[in-house]
């Protein structure tokens, strides 16, 4: 190729009408003659009009766009809520429940850690736990099994069992659980002012409620009174397989520990005590579960119950369950945040209708599926 | 009148061999003498690097340039437009036009801004729920530190105070699940638009871009005198904007191992487990907060053209720089 140099030397005289542009580099005045300003001054405010045209344009689009985005955060500030959750976020909650369902089936297994990493589980939420269950007292109740007549533990009312507790019923916090507002002493710690005061009030007004049932309330699942089922000791459930899990217990606040677990299945318990058809002739897609005197509760699926880590749990560490932490018998599912994980479950229910779950009142996912 | 056309500067331009058109011959010129002092040695080894075709463009495609492929809609041409009548048409202005962002990247990029904030806000909802410091489980995991010891917390009381944090968790569910689609959607639009379009090649590094990198910030750091040359973006905005999309990347592929750490249990094991996931995912987290202040900084000093091109897609330039729509012309 030649040197450009040299070939724009010819060509530049019939450019010399191009001025050097003032913003850019100079080029030298001998290509350049004089032309009149006036005129190069209207070509480039020409340009100029047509790039104002397009800025008026473009930003009231943007505008619009704008008053458009806000709009849809005001739709979803202001709808109606369900379970304390606007509309439209409950909504996802459950396309994204229904989405992982059809993706992953439930049926993958946790990652299971050797023994040595396992740690003591923090006590964290205790509702149904404050008072001191005797331990003789307990039993599992357990409803919506095939053909229950049929089994010795069988009774017409297994909501007539009284569990009895080594103490009154206690209405001081046990513990700090920080999934919800704390207690006033808690929260001047490091909540805003306009917390502390509601909470002052509050607590004013209406005394120390236990925080369970001041905050979720009663469960719409429970039982109603004479309804017929099993009654199941201990050694009911001991009479199943022993499993031992070493998997991870994960907390919707974040934390999570390796937890050496051991137990009998919850497979294990349904396939001893089979579940009845439902009225419309099809098997209980649901388990509902809570606490002696149902101050917590959860639903479950049927299809995550059958899992096969998913265990009734008697033992953590090798030692057998503090009150605290469930004793005598909790669940652990480690495809679900440990909020679905009860602690001293006192009832198992085979259910059609997707039963009430403590948390989800709270407006946590009733799916909470990991 | 008489448009003569100049290669660009970039390789790519030189290699594809099609020329952008419509350059003024003294602009044009002037262009390349400034373009010869930047070739770099094997452009010009190849007897390709510089050259100059003297091709006669006719006079409506020569105001292209003024906006390129669309002037006959626009008529930002003088004695084409009915409020400059007086104008002659042989007067060409020193300015134009360029088509800087398109439509879909500009609607993309605004969509991302409140999206992204919405999650990295709802995030911090959340995140409060494991920063329990006063009280007997300080978190293991957002923290600087080696060992048992920690340099630093994240995040101190007061900050969280400040940002109205405490107990709005659930609503930072809400926000983070239902958000997550709307950012991981666009975000994978953007991708796949750069793909087809071929404005990829504006953003993704080359072996230069480093080297550029280093240069432009001695100079936003008033050490060094001068610029590499550049098209779209130079070489510190190609390895910021590249980037900040591998990031957006990250962001789903962590959050998935955190939100599935069961299901999808091979990804949060390949990213080292669970708690780490999170850590990479509040570190990018962090990251996001970095780039968003260094580019609005950025965005600030380039000014109000630099700005409005982002709304409007259009940049006033001087008519003897690179024009951008040439260059995508060239991608064929």
């Amino acid at each position: 190729m030649t040197d450009p140099d040299n070939e724009l030397t010819g060509a530049a005289q019939q450019a010399s009408r191009q001025p050097a542009p003032e913003t850019a580099k100079p080029v030298s005045s001998e290509v350049t003659p004089p032309i009149a300003p006036a005129e190069q001054d209207a070509a480039d405010a020409a340009v100029l009009r047509e790039s104002r045209k397009h800025t008026r344009r473009s930003f009231a689009i943007a505008a619009v766009g704008a008053a458009a985005g806000y709009g849809i955060y005001q739709w979803i500030d202001h709808s109606q809520r369900l379970s304390m959750q606007p509309m439209p976020f409950r909504r996802a909650f459950q396309a994204n429940a229904k989405l992982s369902r059809a993706i992953f089936d439930d049926r993958a297994l946790a990652p299971a850690y050797p023994l040595k990493r396992a740690e003591d589980l923090r006590v964290n939420g205790v509702y149904g736990l404050k008072q001191t269950l005797v331990p003789e007292s307990w039993r599992l109740q357990l409803t919506g099994v095939a053909d229950a007549r049929s089994y010795p533990q069988y009774v017409t009312a297994v909501t007539a069992w009284e569990y009895r507790y080594a103490d009154v019923k206690s209405h001081e916090d046990q513990g700090h659980d920080t999934k919800v507002a704390p207690s006033a002493d808690t929260a001047e710690k490091m909540a805003p002012e306009s917390m502390v005061a509601a909470e002052k009030i509050r607590q004013e007004r209406a005394g120390r409620m236990p925080r369970g049932l001041e905050e979720a309330g009663r469960s719409r699942s429970t039982l109603d009174p004479g309804t017929p089922g099993l009654l199941l000791t201990m050694d009911d459930i001991l009479k199943l397989p022993k499993h031992d899990l070493v998997t991870q217990f994960k907390c919707i606040e974040g934390w999570s520990q390796i937890v050496h677990w051991s137990g009998v299945r919850l497979a294990d318990l349904i396939a001893a005590y089979p579940p009845a058809k439902g009225v419309d002739g099809r098997l209980p897609r649901y388990v509902y579960m809570e606490t002696p005197n149902g101050d917590y509760y959860v639903g479950y699926d049927m299809k995550v119950c059958m899992h096969p880590q998913t265990l009734l749990v008697t033992e953590m560490g090798g030692s057998p369950l503090t009150q605290f932490h469930g004793a005598p018998l909790r669940l652990h599912a480690p495809t679900k945040y440990g909020y679905k994980q009860i602690k001293r479950i006192g009832l198992i229910a085979y259910t059609g209708q997707q039963p009430d779950d403590y948390w989800t009142k709270l407006g946590y996912d009733w799916y909470a599926g990991l | 009148m008489l448009s003569l056309v100049h290669r660009p500067s970039m390789d790519e331009r030189e290699d594809n061999g099609r020329p952008a058109h419509g350059q003024p011959l003294a602009e044009a010129k002037n262009a390349i003498s400034q373009t010869s002092n930047l070739q770099n040695t094997s452009s010009q080894a190849d007897g390709e690097g510089i050259s100059l075709d003297p091709v006669a463009q006719p006079l409506a495609k020569s105001t292209d340039t003024l906006l390129e492929g669309n002037s006959a809609t626009l008529s930002a041409v003088p004695g084409d437009t009915p409020t400059a009548p007086a104008e002659t048409p042989l007067v060409s202005p020193r300015i134009r036009l360029d088509k800087k962002h398109p439509l879909a990247i500009r609607w993309m990029h605004w969509i991302n801004f409140p999206v992204l904030f919405t999650m990295i806000w709802s995030g911090l909802l959340i995140y409060w729920n494991d920063s329990d410091n006063a009280y007997k489980h300080p978190h293991a995991v957002y923290r600087i530190g080696v060992g048992p010891f920690t340099l630093v917390r994240f995040f101190p009381e007061w900050f969280w105070k400040a940002m109205n944090a405490p107990y709005h968790v659930t609503q930072g569910l809400g926000y983070h699940f239902f958000f997550m689609w709307v950012f991981a959607i666009n975000g994978i639009l953007y991708v796949l638009f750069t793909i087809f379009s071929g404005e990829w090649s504006f953003v993704v590094p080359d072996r230069k871009s480093l080297k550029e990198a280093i240069q432009v910030t001695l100079k936003d750091f008033h050490l060094s005198k001068t610029l590499p040359p550049q098209t779209k973006y130079n070489g510190a905005q190609k390895i910021a904007y590249t980037s900040v999309i591998v990031m957006g990347m990250g962001s789903l592929i962590t959050g998935l191992a955190i939100y599935k750490p069961t299901q999808a249990h091979w990804v949060t094991t390949l990213l080292g487990g669970y708690e780490m996931a999170r850590w990479e995912h509040f570190l990018l987290t962090m990251g996001f907060c970095g780039f968003f202040l260094i580019h609005v900084t950025q965005v600030v000093l380039a000014g109000w053209n630099n700005f409005r091109s982002m709304v409007s897609g259009l940049e006033v330039k001087p008519v003897e720089e690179p024009s951008l729509e040439a260059e995508r012309r060239s991608w064929g």
